[in-house]
């Protein structure tokens, strides 16, 4: 009873999008691991009170599949990454930790200002649980645009799945489980691609500080 | 019970390409079983094609059939009535034949490319074209379009180790995407108007439909479906792309699959799109004359064998064009019995156009099969090493010239007559577009008749001009009896105009725009002949005149010179041996014709030639000479200017590109919110 109320779900999205704005104010490339470790337990979280509410088999197969990408494999191998190369302190941002703030309050008022509310309408006994979702997508957006190191944005962009994801269930936009699956899936491989793909970046520049990668970009 | 057998047999026809292209797959590691399970199953699949489209086209039964998707716009949609049908057996006599030839054919590249992914896109290729006549969904179109697009030019690839080829399927890429990019275009602008993107539905919603939008339609399916059709002057992929793949697939593409873009324009202008107002084909018009005469002018100076017969498809869709244009026309001014007699016209020479020009492609790869080269100056003499192969070249280049009895003749006919009756009425204007069409297709004729004496005599009489020639040896049985095969339905089609021409007819009158209409010429089985009696033929009769004439002619020369000893000797040759450096070539054929055509095909010119004979004997210097190579106007005037416009464009567009790809966020997160702004006000 307790799970399926409102204000949980409340607490779950708050936890979602609290995350975020941890991940833009931590300092090691662990924490944002570990932040988005916890964001996609929460997540998941979500998902199971959903499924259980629709009393759905096939969507609970889709949250056990979200909980062994999300919580577990993805973090496992970025953790990993950080190991091998050790670069617990890559992560440097463009705008300093008061005016990040400040963007994310912006971003945070204007999700809640009225030329968002035709999204609203999807759900409109959920507006704030949809409201914040949508604020946990822009914070998400804007991690990846302030933070200069790869792995960072590579969480960012993790983050940013999380929040759609969030905000696709809530607003009742599920797809059929096939295709969810697939997703996430799909995100599996992103994960894999990405790690080698950042594991060769650093062996080729010594960074992850995508701003040196000048070579990149002919 | 005849839906249900044309439903199996068309199922047939999908499920033996899909296990033809598999299969090629699977056996790909043995050359021999995946060329005989990829031509096989084409061979198969095609022929249920025919089964398939012969029964609708003698039962006039309209078959259609659906499977919805979770996607409430896309469904997977078939339809096929007597119009895709008729397309549809095209596609399949031709594949059939093609595959007969690709057995034999494919042979020469065993050991060098992979046979597997040849069969897997040849048999992917022909699905996506029969796809494509049959979809009735704008979204399912799409994907087939685009499956046929891809089958296509990984066909025009396929021998990736010359990079002219790789060079040439770049271009078809690009192109053809362009004019995809085109057509999405035209069908967003039918679905915002119907709302739907089903062909049958969007026919019955689109009568209310704005004059402007019909008209952005209109020009927005010229464009895209033009690009495939190889329209001038967006063609500039058609004669790199057609001679660089396989000579049995550059026959389906030329002979087949550029004319998916003439049904779509028929379809869309004639059938979904009510009422075309006059200037449709007054434009249609145009196109068609500066096609088949700018084809044909290219194709005539061309030194590559398959380049020359890639331009001829371009002056031959110009024919058909020039039909479809007159059709249009007539329909506009209410005299739809004479556009009746235009669109048959297009059609006949659609269907006609695919025959002999598959049989020429055939023809021109057992020559290359034989020298190896594709240059027409290194033949030569080939009729006394490959005298089969010459003789079926001979008819083909007898039917694409347009000579009586092959079937070339009656559909260029037949469109002489559409525009004669154009000229014959209506306003100056119209007139005068009429005598401009009428006029492209009469020099059309005599160059197409002077190319294909060039193409003919050059490569086959005479002396070899190479090595390669000389040694030449007759193609392989298979690549005969496709050829053979071709020749007999070049004839066949030619002979039997009037039923032929019967079954256009009732075809035409299928499309709801004719429905109650009667057509301009009447058919017989041995004559056709228009309505006011301005003109009849009759081709059984032109065969028979032929016959015994010809035999005539024969008698006479046998009693006049029966009592008449033969003596052989050898010939005159002013004192010197005979060598092949004594021959016309093709540039000096084409020299005269050239010159005349000097302001349109810009030929390059060469000062102070200096040249010696075998023996190193030097010959005095000549000024000017004027060379076969050109500079093609439509790139120096229209590709080039629009290049340097995008060059320009690009380097603007440049600054934004930062290199850091936080920029590139922030660039999205902008758009994206611009966007919520822009939907919220």
């Amino acid at each position: 009873m307790f799970l399926a109320s409102s204000q949980f779900l409340y607490f779950m999205e708050i936890m979602i999008f609290v995350s975020v704005i941890f991940m833009h104010m931590c300092k090691k490339n662990t924490s944002a691991v570990f932040l988005y470790m916890f964001q996609s337990s929460m997540l998941t979280l979500l998902l199971i009170i959903i499924s259980i509410k629709e009393a759905s088999l096939p969507f609970a197969m889709v949250t056990v599949f979200t909980f062994i990408i999300k919580v577990i494999i993805a973090p496992v191998f970025f953790l990993n990454l950080v190991k091998r190369h050790k670069f617990k302190f890559a992560v440097s941002t463009y705008l300093n930790m008061p005016m990040t703030l400040l963007t994310l309050t912006v971003l945070l008022t204007i999700t809640h200002y009225k030329f968002l509310k035709p999204l609203v309408s999807l759900a409109p006994s959920k507006e704030n649980l949809l409201l914040l979702s949508f604020a946990t997508i822009l914070a998400s957006i804007f991690l990846i645009i302030n933070r200069r190191g790869a792995l960072s944005q590579m969480v960012g962009i993790l983050s940013l799945e999380n929040g759609i994801v969030s905000f696709a269930s809530l607003a009742g936009l599920e797809e059929n489980p096939g295709l969810q699956i697939g997703i996430t899936f799909n995100l599996l491989v992103w994960v894999i691609i990405a790690t080698v793909f950042v594991s060769m970046i650093y062996r080729k520049f010594g960074t992850l500080n995508v701003t040196t990668m000048k070579d990149l970009k002919e | 019970m005849i839906d249900i057998l044309v439903k199996i047999s068309f199922f047939f026809m999908l499920s033996s390409f899909i296990i033809g292209a598999v299969g090629s797959l699977v056996f790909m590691r043995n050359n021999w079983l995946a060329n005989l399970c990829g031509n096989l199953f084409a061979f198969a699949g095609s022929a249920f094609g025919i089964i398939t489209s012969a029964v609708i086209l003698i039962t006039g039964s309209v078959i259609s059939c659906s499977l919805p998707t979770s996607f409430t716009l896309f469904t997977l949609s078939l339809h096929i009535d007597s119009l895709s049908a008729f397309f549809l057996f095209i596609i399949s006599l031709i594949s059939l034949l093609c595959s007969i030839y690709g057995i034999g054919y494919i042979t020469h590249f065993f050991n060098k490319y992979n046979i597997g992914t040849l069969g897997f896109f040849y048999n992917i290729f022909i699905a996506g074209m029969v796809l494509v006549v049959t979809a009735n969904n704008g979204l399912f179109f799409l994907i087939v379009w685009e499956i046929m697009s891809l089958a296509s030019y990984f066909l025009v690839i396929y021998e990736h180790k010359d990079k002219e080829n790789i060079k040439a399927g770049t271009l078809y890429f690009v192109m053809t995407h362009i004019g995809t990019a085109f057509i999405i275009f035209a069908f967003l602008l039918l679905y915002k108007t119907t709302g739907s993107f089903d062909f049958t539905i969007i026919k019955d919603n689109i009568s209310g439909i704005s004059p402007f939008m019909k008209n952005s339609i209109f020009v927005l399916t010229i464009i895209g479906f033009g690009t495939k059709a190889g329209i001038i002057p967006l063609h500039t992929w058609l004669p790199g792309a057609h001679p660089a793949a396989p000579s049995h697939v550059s026959a389906l593409m030329s002979g087949v699959m550029i004319k998916t873009g003439i049904y779509m324009f028929i379809r869309i202008f004639l059938d979904i799109l009510p009422d075309a107002p006059l200037w449709w084909g007054y434009t249609i018009l145009i196109i068609g004359s500066i096609s088949s005469l700018l084809g044909i002018l290219y194709a005539l100076i061309e030194h590559d064998i398959k380049r020359l017969l890639a331009y001829s498809s371009i002056e031959n869709i110009g024919i058909i064009l020039l039909g479809l244009g007159s059709a249009l026309v007539f329909f506009s001014l209410n005299m739809k019995s004479f556009a009746i007699m235009g669109l048959i016209a297009a059609l006949y020479h659609t269907l006609n156009h695919s025959i002999f020009k598959a049989l020429l492609f055939m023809g021109a790869g057992s020559v290359i099969s034989g020298t190896h080269t594709r240059n027409i100056e290194e033949y030569g003499g080939l009729i006394k090493t490959m005298p089969q192969t010459a003789f079926l070249f001979l008819i083909g280049s007898m039917a694409v010239s347009a000579l009586p009895p092959f079937n070339g003749f009656f559909s260029e006919w037949l469109t002489f007559q559409s525009l004669f009756h154009g000229i014959k009425s209506f306003s100056f204007f119209t007139q005068l577009i009429f005598i401009i069409a009428a006029g492209s297709l009469i020099f059309t004729g005599g160059l197409a008749a002077a190319c294909f004496v060039k193409a003919f005599g050059i490569t086959f009489l005479a002396r070899p001009r190479s090595e390669a020639a000389k040694h030449a040896k007759e193609s392989s049985f298979t690549l005969r009896i496709g050829m053979a095969s071709l020749a007999v339905l070049t004839l066949f089609f030619g002979l039997f105009a009037g039923p032929v021409s019967s079954m256009l007819s009732r075809i035409s009158k299928s499309l709801c725009v004719f429905q109650d209409s009667e057509s301009a010429i009447s058919t017989q089985f041995h004559a056709v002949k228009l309505q006011d009696d301005f003109a009849i033929v009759s081709m059984p009769g032109i065969l028979i005149s032929l016959v015994l004439f010809i035999t005539g002619i024969v008698i006479i020369i046998y009693l006049l010179t029966r009592n008449q000893k033969i003596r052989k000797g050898i010939t005159w040759d002013c004192g010197t041996s005979l060598t092949p450096r004594m021959e016309i070539t093709d540039t000096g054929f084409s020299r005269s014709l050239i010159t005349i055509f000097g302001g349109l095909l810009k030929p390059s010119r060469q000062s102070d030639i200096e040249y010696h004979d075998a023996n190193q004997r030097y010959f005095q210097k000549l000024n000017i000479a004027t060379l076969g190579t050109r500079h093609d106007i439509y790139n120096t005037y229209l590709y080039k200017p629009l290049q340097g416009l995008v060059t320009i464009i690009a380097d603007y567009v440049k600054t934004i590109q930062s290199g850091n790809i936080n920029g590139y966020i922030l660039y999205i997160f902008i758009a994206m919110m611009s966007l919520l702004l822009l939907f919220v006000i």
